[in-house]
Order: structure tokens, then sequence, then C-alpha cells
């Protein structure tokens, strides 16, 4: 908590937020029986400085938007804190249980209501933020009258003052939405988040439905009215380059938790953790000419209700950790791994590699059946692009012995087999915080072996 | 990859590939009547694409890119919408063609893959049901061999274990793995054309870059040429061969890849490279928004947003394209004869963006 300066010196955090959790029940049948958990964010820690950006990152149902709007409470947070120190309530102290008194997620209704005047969200899809029915102006004007402006004429004074200042004019205030083109109706919504002066503005991926000259023009508007309103923004995208652009700080989301942490700048030009890594260099580059060495993940992303054991992140890692006495080919490995997830979970199907390695060497070879036994075997390596010998020996008998025994029908045996010996330590221990210096920091096996051996029972995780 | 086989020099690019071009379009316009007008979506425009090469359309959302790549094949309705002009693909005329010829063309050799995968697939057959249809459909073969030759679709197209896949139903697949499924499907005629429609919009940045990898991969396995559509210049600068930059249902430029990125001519061009993250600049976007398109300006459809128009470019049509290099050519009024084109591109045709220079430019153009 205090190892990080941040740009804004040592000073205190806007807005801070520890561990914060949530879990959605999984319910089944007409009882609703709980039958498990989405751990949708997972006990994520970041802080927010007054005036700058942070930016948080990650692909498609990582848990970003979810962990936004767990801090507004739009979703009540099952775990955590979020402790915002604006409107005045700065340099508070916990109290006697260990609370905080400016625990957002313990605020009663009236200091919810001031926190939400504090704070507003911007959202993706300008269309379906507003009421179609309603102008814009009174929808921007609607949340004066929210929090207490009962004068129509001042209300409306403020918004004309506030469409000019986003870049439309004061006569739009009697428009409807309809009437406004992507790229209006987001400058409308970031006159509706600023109308009532907030602290912080939490902004969904606010440009990614926009054409990319629109993007920039919206960009440059948030940049601009940050400055001129001393505002603090949590800026959440899937769009590095967007990141790079408007952001002084990156904090990098998987799974439910984050991985990287650090000031953007340095996050770009040495990322420490593999997903980082993985995600910059799948952006597209605007050259030509540059030449591309691009990381390609295996797998898709497991499901949040299961999160693999250990680092979350082995199970598509491209350096994840090979065990004492296996000394592989760093691809060579990952597959092998990927193998043996497959043969674990009984996904391969020996039957049709059979039937195939058969069709393809019966034109060619003229006698599948005695060719059959051997070309199976090989067909089963090149089908998942394992070498047909391992250069490493501990390895190459451990496969060798696996496929045979899938050959003779002996799923579970093979699967055995592979789980003993294919081990990386990157699924047993949950890698702890390595700092970089200057706020970087990543939560990597590679950078710190000694981790936390992953609990023995989940069920002491639930706090 | 297509580092290696793109050629350097443009010139010796258009040597190797001076043959007959797989797909000819002339003079393409396709309007719609509404309630409000004719609204021209795509207002003559020519295209060719070559066999093997990769040709991008770029341009914003309401430029007319979709429009003009679903009227080749007839995907267009009609009525409400209305094709003009000739599309020539192998020399047969694609738009006096009769529905039957159509048929045989469309899913075949020339294949289509749209944006959302997730509207392409029906959730309730199986994934390989679909892909066996799909084939029986083109060929007269046995279900058995169907389902050999779609596993080893599902296969080529990077579907993991494609064979214990083959019966599950499309939501049991992530995005990115549909849209290899709908790739997949595309291959099923061996198609000499890909028409793909921003096929990785919809996908994280980290699937998209497997999917543009797996394009590069299959042109080269199948010897497609690919017709691809994108608003994203990031996508482009990796994969196009050539590029045409659409607004307004316009063509504004032309040219190879380099030619676009490195010496770009029209003003439109230039701004939007300027709206790219990371290019040096500082990014304030275009200004204006598209116009009408039931109601498009006079002269160049760029003028009303460009800094540089003059009386000249709000008259007489949009200016008839100026080759200013082999290849690549701009349709602007300051290329025309007579005119001092340093004023829209200061540096030159071959020199590198300098902001002085650009500042300049605005100054002596006031």
């Amino acid at each position: 908590m205090t190892e990080r300066g941040g740009p804004a010196g040592s000073g205190e955090p806007l807005l801070s937020v520890r561990d914060l959790e949530k879990h959605y029940p999984i319910e089944e049948g007409f009882l609703s029986r709980r039958v498990g958990t989405t751990r949708a964010v997972d006990g994520i820690s970041f802080e927010i400085y007054p005036g700058e950006t942070l930016g948080l990152v990650g692909e498609s149902g990582c848990g970003k938007s979810t962990a936004a709007r767990s801090i507004v409470r739009l979703d009540e947070p099952t775990g955590g804190e979020v402790i915002f120190n604006g409107d005045g309530r700065g340099r508070a102290e916990r109290n006697d249980d260990g609370t905080h008194p400016n625990d957002v997620t313990r605020f009663d209704r009236a200091e919810l209501k001031a926190f939400r005047r504090d704070v507003q969200m911007i959202f993706q899809d300008p269309a379906s933020s507003f009421d179609p029915r309603m102008t814009v102006g009174s929808a921007v004007a609607e949340l004066l009258s929210v929090h207490g402006m009962t004068d129509g004429r001042r209300r409306r004074g403020i918004v004309e003052n506030l469409l000019e200042r986003v870049g439309l004019s004061a006569t739009d205030y009697d428009r409807y939405p309809h009437e406004f083109s992507g790229g209006q109706k987001q400058r409308v919504a970031l006159a509706r988040a600023l109308v009532l002066n907030p602290d912080l503005v939490i902004a969904d991926e606010p440009v990614s439905a926009l054409d990319m000259s629109v993007q920039a023009e919206v960009l440059s508007l948030i940049e601009e009215l940050q400055a001129t309103f001393g505002l603090s923004l949590l800026f959440i995208s899937h769009d590095m380059s967007v990141i790079e652009r408007i952001c002084d700080r990156v904090a990098v989301m998987y799974l439910g938790e984050l991985v990287e942490v650090g000031p953007v700048e340095e996050i770009f030009a040495e990322p420490q953790h593999p997903y980082t890594e993985a995600l910059l260099s799948s952006v597209p580059t605007p050259d030509p000419r540059a030449e591309r060495e691009r990381i390609e993940l295996s797998g898709a992303v497991p499901d949040p209700a299961d999160p693999p054991d250990g680092c979350r992140f082995h199970t598509r890692c491209h350096r994840v950790i090979q065990p004492e006495g296996i000394d592989l080919e760093q691809p060579v490995w990952r597959r092998l791994l990927d193998f043996r997830e497959l043969v674990v979970s009984g996904a391969i199907d020996i039957e049709s590699l059979r039937d195939r390695a058969a069709t393809d060497a019966a034109p060619e070879e003229g006698d599948p059946v005695a060719e059959g036994a051997v070309s199976v075997a090989e067909r089963i390596r090149d089908e998942f692009d394992l070498p047909r010998r391992l250069s490493d020996p501990t390895a190459e008998r451990a496969l060798g012995d696996a496929i045979g025994e899938l050959l003779e029908g002996d799923t579970e045996a093979a699967a055995e087999r592979l789980a003993s010996v294919i081990v990386t330590p990157c699924e047993t221990t949950v890698p702890g915080w390595t700092d970089h210096g200057n706020g970087h920091r990543s939560s990597c096996l590679r950078h710190r072996p000694e981790g936390r051996p992953i609990a023995p029972d989940p069920a002491t995780d639930d706090r | 990859m297509s580092e290696h086989d793109r050629d350097p020099t443009p010139d010796a690019e258009t040597e190797t590939r001076n043959d007959e071009p797989l797909l000819e379009i002339e003079g393409l316009r396709t309007t719609f009547g509404t309630d409000s007008g004719t609204l021209v979506a795509v207002d003559g425009i020519d295209v060719t694409v070559r066999a093997g090469e990769t040709v991008c359309l770029v341009g914003e959302s309401g430029s007319g890119k979709t429009v003009a790549v679903e009227s080749i094949t007839r995907l267009v309705q009609s009525p409400p919408g209305r094709i003009e002009g000739t599309v020539r693909f192998k020399g047969q005329d694609l738009l006096s063609a009769d529905e039957a010829t159509i048929r045989s063309i469309r899913g075949h050799e020339i294949a289509h893959v749209f944006q959302n995968p997730q509207n392409a697939l029906n959730h309730c057959y199986t994934v390989g049901w679909q892909l066996v249809e799909a084939i029986r459909v083109h060929e007269d073969v046995p279900e058995a061999a169907a389902r050999a030759r779609a596993i080893d679709l599902l296969d080529r197209v990077g579907i993991a274990n494609a064979s214990s896949r083959f019966d599950d139903y499309p939501h049991e697949f992530s995005g990115g793995q549909k849209q290899r499924i709908m790739i997949a499907m595309a291959l099923v005629g061996d198609p000499d054309l890909l028409v793909a429609d921003e096929p990785t919009t919809a996908l994280d940045v980290t699937v998209q870059a497997q999917i543009l990898d797996l394009f590069e991969e299959l042109k080269t396995e199948f010897d497609m040429a690919v017709l691809f559509v994108t608003h994203d210049l990031g996508v482009v600068a990796e994969i196009a061969d050539r590029i045409v930059v659409l607004y307004a249902g316009k063509v504004m430029e032309r040219g190879t890849v380099l030619d676009i990125f490195e010496r770009p001519g029209h003003p439109y061009t230039r701004a939007l490279l300027e709206c790219l993250p990371g290019r040096g600049n500082e990014i304030s976007g275009i200004g204006g928004s598209l116009p009408e398109p039931t109601a498009p300006p006079d002269g160049c459809r760029f003028a009303p947003r460009c800094p540089h128009a003059i009386d000249a470019c709000h008259r007489d049509g949009q200016p008839l394209e100026t080759e200013i290099e082999p290849g690549h050519s701009v349709s602007c009024v300051f290329y025309r004869e007579g005119r001092d084109s340093s004023v829209v591109s200061p540096e030159g045709p071959t020199g590198v963006s300098s902001d002085d220079a650009d500042e300049e430019a605005r100054s002596t153009d006031d």
C-alpha cells in the first residue's frame, strides 16, 4: 500500500481499492441451490491519485467492467474495500473495529448519494445510455435537479454552458439523442458526467464504439476537460493504443485479478508480466514496414467460475516455467502442457484420430493395417504439434508411454502419467507481487520463485 | 509473414502481378430509395483485385465500404437497393448474370466472412452439421466424405482437437473460434476471392492477432485473393498489399500499402493517418462529420471538412483521379494540372511528414 508514490507525489490517493471482490453465485434448480461461484472480480487493489488517469486494461470477460460497477456500487461488491477520500473526506483514520469511515462499501443511503455526485460514469454505447424521449439538455439537467437544484433557469444555464464546453452548441439543449451522431452523443455523455463537478470519472470503454477519427476527437476532449476540471479518471479499455495515449498509469487485469500495475511508459517499454507482453504484441502497428513479433497465446480464457490454480494465466502463458529436471524448448513445453490438459480432461478422441490416420495413410502406403500402429502415435504428435521425439529424455519417456496407454484405451493411466511428470510450478504456486521500482509491480513467478503455495482447501479463501 | 512476400518496390510489384485481374469493379453505384430521397451509398467506384493479393477497402463508418462489397455478389437486397455499373469476375459480368449463375459463384468462388460470427451461425445446429451442409450444397459428396472434409477444414483454421469439437454447438465456442468456423465455412468452395467485412472488429486484440495470422496463412495455402474491409488502419498496415480509401461513397485515394502510409496524397488520407495514436503528432480528429448520403456536396465529398479546400473543390463533382506515381492515384483538385500539390502534401511525394511543413502549408493556404 505504501510502496508506491504515484504521480501526485506522496499525497493521499483519491480512491483506494483494496482486495475488491465481486462473486456471482451460480444457482441451479427450483430452489436455486448454490452450485458454484463466478469470480468476476477476485481481489484487486489499486489507487487513483488526484488528477491522474489510471487505465484498466484486459480482454473481454476479465472483469474490468464489473470492477468499475462494483466501485460505484451499481453492483454490490461481495468483499474488499473502496476508500474514497474526495469531498473533504481526506486524512481519515480507521475506526477501532478496523473499518474505514470512507469505505464506500459501507456507505449508507445519504453518503452513497453524495458519493455518486462526486463519481460519475461514462459507458461504451452512447446510444443506449440516453432516454430517446428526453431531450439531451433535460437528460443532463436531470442530475442537477436530482441533487437539489430547483431553479430551472439556472439548470438550463449551466447545461447550455457545459454543452458548449464539450464542443456542442447551447441550442442543442432541446434536441433529441437520435439527432446526434455517435461521437456527439459521447460528448453529451461527457457533459452529463461533468455537470455535477465530480472528482472522479469512470469511463468504461468510452471510445470503443467510435470511428478512429471520432475516437481521436473524443480522446482529445477528455484530456482537455480533465485538465480544466482537475479530474481523476479511471479509464477502462481493451485497446492498448488508446490506453497509451491517455493514461498515466495502467493496471492490467486477467480473469478477475491484476497481473501488473505501473506507469504507462514503463509498461509499454518493459512489460514484466507475460500477459502484458502478449497483449502489447497483439496490437496492430500502423506501420507497414514494422517487424511483427507476435506472441500467440494458446487456448481460450478459462471460465471464471473455475479459475486455474496457482497463477491464473499459466494455462495460456508462453513463458510458463519448466520444472526441475526438464529442459525443453519453450514452445514445445507449452504445447506439451496443452496436450496434458486435453488428455486429463478426456477431450482426446482416439478413435477418430485413428480413423484419420488410417485414411491419411491408405492412399500412399496401400497397406493401412501395417502402417497403422506406428502412424497413429505419430499422427497424435503431429495433431498436437509435438515433435516426433522430444529433446528431453524424461519428458520423452512420459509422453511416449502416455501415447502408448492412450492407444491401448487406458486414458486414465495416460492422464495420471502426464499429470505426474509434466508439471509446472506455475500451477501449484500463487505468485506474489514483485516491485520493479517506480511503482511498477507485477505478479509473476519468474520474478519471485518463492510465491505462496496454493491453499489446500479453497474454502479457506472465502473471507 | 506478409513482410516476406511483400515486395518493397512498387514497380516490381506491378510488373509481376500485371496479369488479368480476378475482380474488376467499374463505376459501381449502389443506391437505395428512401422516404427522404435517393440515398447514394456507393457512388461510382472502381476497384480491381488481382489473383493472390490482399486489397483493403478503408473508410469510416458510413463511407459505403460494406455496401460496396455486398454489391459484388448482389447480396444487397433490391429493391430497395439498386446496383449499377459493372462487376467482372474472371471476365464475367456479375451484375447482369442470372440468379443461378450468381448462386454458383457466391459462396463458392467468391466467399464472404462477416463481422459478427454470432449472427452468422445457426445456434440450433452443431457446427459440424452446418459445415457438412455447406459442403453438400456445393458438391455432391457422400456424408462421410463431407464430414472428413469438414473436420479437415476445422483443423486448417486452427480449431484444436477438431474431430471431437465437430458435434459441438456454436455457443460452446468462443468468439474467435466462431470466426474461425466462419472462415472454414467460407473455404468450403475453395474460393478464389475471399471478401472479409470487418472480420476482426468484434474480437479482442489478442484474438484479432490470431485471426489476421490465419488469413495470411490461408491466403498462401489456398492461393486466394482477399478483399478486406476495415476501418482500422493498424490492421490494414499488417495485411494489405494495396489500399483503396473510401469516403462518402467515393474513392479518395488508392495505392500500395507503402504509398498510402508513407506518401499519402489526399488530405482525407492524411487526416485519417494523423488520427492514429503513436504517429508522433498531437491528435485532434478530423472535425465535422460525413455528409448526408441523400444530399452529397457538389464537389469533392471531403471538401466541407478539408482544411485546404478552395472554391474549385466545391464544384464539378469529385475530381478525377490523378496518378501521382505508378499505381498510386489521388482524387483531389490540387493534383490536377496547373495546380500546386505541395499545398496538400508539403513534403512532396517522397518526403517524410514534418509538423513545421504542415503548419507552413496551412498559413499559406489561408
